[in-house]
């Protein structure tokens, strides 16, 4: 009987170990990714109708802080980019937006970004999201209203 | 019923026992009785019940009621402070059979937990952090700028304003342009 | 005192110890030996069997006569006795030395007057209580509640928690074992 038992027990222990082996593993992949996707929403805002674009409806809690009366989604674009490497994202005004995913961390993507407008740099942030979070960049002036740029990434 | 002494053999016990219906006691009885074998197998079952009975009716007679009665009393006046029964209660999971289930088990909710940390970023230890982002660092090059949460997803906010400093201090009213928070 | 066994519950309910103290008195010895048939052990049967009467005395609010209370108390002993077994795990019996005067006890009249089946008796209870170590605890409980008790499989069943089925096989199991075991000795 109890040697029935220890089998038993040793093929649950067996078994754990085997679970826990795989999930390291499953784990590991994930510790180590290959990069991250990196997308970019162009928000034009302005008090000059009260339009909302439908396709921003997802983001539609997101952009009610700011309070400006119509929304409209000019561009989106998305661009893998490798760990430290930088991605270029044209806005419109001639400016420039540069995403630079720099580390994961405790489910946290690492970004520098910076905006610049030709030549000139308007700002620089290192910010930290949450993987496949957002945050928003807004102020840049263009026709009649304000920009409104929605950064999110989401780690490969 | 097959009523060969092979298939008797198997039925004796039951039968002695009363355990068997009316038509089949009926046909292992009639084989009994006519079939020698059978007769002394079933002498041979009927000795080691009475064999058995007699041992433990001898053994039981001889405890006597006043020492026996003394261990019940000494317990219920001793009965065991809740954390004993507690103990005993919760001992039966630490049985070998039990604790070998237990033990994958319990690793499986660990990997769900963690999985859940990792999968579920929202999620953590039961604070629902939302969107927020957290700023590191922040370089307007001479323009103000603004950090600000939206409540509801906790989206953060990075306003540029892109008057310069020393445009603001000289205008008196806010463009039509700057949002109001 | 001459109350029935539910009258006697329903006082000990009532804090009344003198009335559990008459319920030991008139069970005692049938839990002692059904205890004793499982676990083939003195010392370990007399824990055992005052750890049942215990226990019932300590659940006894809980007892609501559905069923008789030897048969609650009876259910007690004998989970107690089969975990108690499960835990333990002992060597040769002690009770080989009250083979002769149990023998003697069940063999009576006819035993005086044969001697070689006076010592032929001896050496089977002997051999019994050996081979009846070699069982499992659930195979000895079996044995034991229908040897002693006269339990109907359906009831031996319902204590242990499995069907008549099993019990019919256990006990199958247990007196082909025995028989084995005791071979020339029956």
């Amino acid at each position: 009987m109890m040697k029935l038992l220890e089998s038993r027990l040793r093929r649950s222990l067996l078994f754990s170990l085997f679970l826990l082996l795989l999930s390291v593993s499953a784990h590991a992949g994930e510790k180590a990714p290959q990069g991250v996707q990196l997308s970019i929403g162009t928000i034009l805002a302005s008090n000059e109708s009260d339009d909302f674009d439908a396709k921003l409806s997802k983001m539609k809690k997101q952009l009610e802080v700011i309070k400006y009366s119509s929304y409209r989604l000019v561009k989106e674009e998305s661009q893998k980019v490798p760990w430290n490497g930088n991605a270029l994202f044209e806005i419109p005004g001639g400016r420039t937006l540069a995403v630079m995913p720099q580390e994961y961390r405790n489910s946290r993507v690492s970004l520098k970004v910076r905006l610049q407008e030709g030549e000139k740099p308007l700002l620089d942030t290192t910010v930290r999201i949450r993987n496949r979070g957002n945050f928003l960049l807004g102020g840049p002036a263009h026709e009649g209203g304000v920009l409104i740029l929605s950064i999110s990434a989401t780690v490969q | 019923m097959k009523t060969n002494c092979e298939t008797v053999k198997n039925s004796l016990g039951a039968w002695l026992d009363g355990e068997l219906g009316h038509a089949d006691a009926e046909e292992i009885r009639r084989h009994v009785e006519g079939c020698p074998a059978c007769s002394g197998e079933r002498r041979r079952l009927e000795r080691v019940q009475v064999a058995l009975r007699g041992v433990l009716e001898t053994e039981s007679s001889r405890v006597a009621f006043e020492p026996f009665w003394d261990g019940v009393r000494r317990r219920i006046s001793e009965e065991r402070p809740r954390q004993a029964r507690l103990w005993e209660w919760a001992r039966p999971a630490f049985y070998p059979q039990r604790l070998a289930w237990a033990v994958p088990v319990a690793i499986v909710f660990l990997l769900a937990i963690f999985s859940l940390v990792q999968y579920a970023p929202g999620w953590r230890w039961g604070v629902n952090r939302g969107n927020v982002a957290a700023v590191d660092s922040i370089d307007g090059h001479g323009f103000n700028v603004a950090v600000l949460r939206e409540s509801k997803t906790k989206t953060t906010v990075i306003w540029l304003f892109e008057s310069q400093e020393e445009d603001d201090e000289a205008s008196g009213e806010p463009t039509a342009k700057e949002p109001s928070f | 005192m001459d109350l029935s066994d539910w009258e006697l519950v329903q006082r000990c309910q009532n804090g009344d110890v003198a009335a559990f103290q008459e319920l030991v008195a008139r069970y005692y010895r049938k839990v002692y030996m059904v205890v004793l048939g499982i676990l083939n052990h003195r010392d370990d049967a007399m824990e055992v069997a005052q750890e049942a009467f215990f226990r019932a005395y300590r659940s006894i609010q809980g007892f609501k006569g559905g069923s008789a209370f030897y048969t609650w108390l009876y259910r007690i002993a004998v989970n107690l006795s089969i975990d108690f077994q499960r835990r333990q795990k002992r060597g040769p019996t002690e009770l080989r030395e009250t083979m002769d005067e149990a023998v003697d006890n069940t063999e009576g009249a006819s035993s005086a007057n044969d001697p070689f089946l006076d010592l032929q008796s001896k050496e089977l209870g002997q051999r019994l209580v050996a081979a009846i170590n070699e069982l499992t605890p659930d195979h000895r409980a079996v044995i034991v509640m229908r040897a002693v008790e006269g339990l109907s499989y359906k009831d031996i069943g319902r204590m242990l928690g499995c069907s008549e089925g099993t019990v019919m096989s256990r006990l199958h199991y247990a007196r082909k074992k025995l028989q084995e075991k005791l071979g020339p000795y029956l």
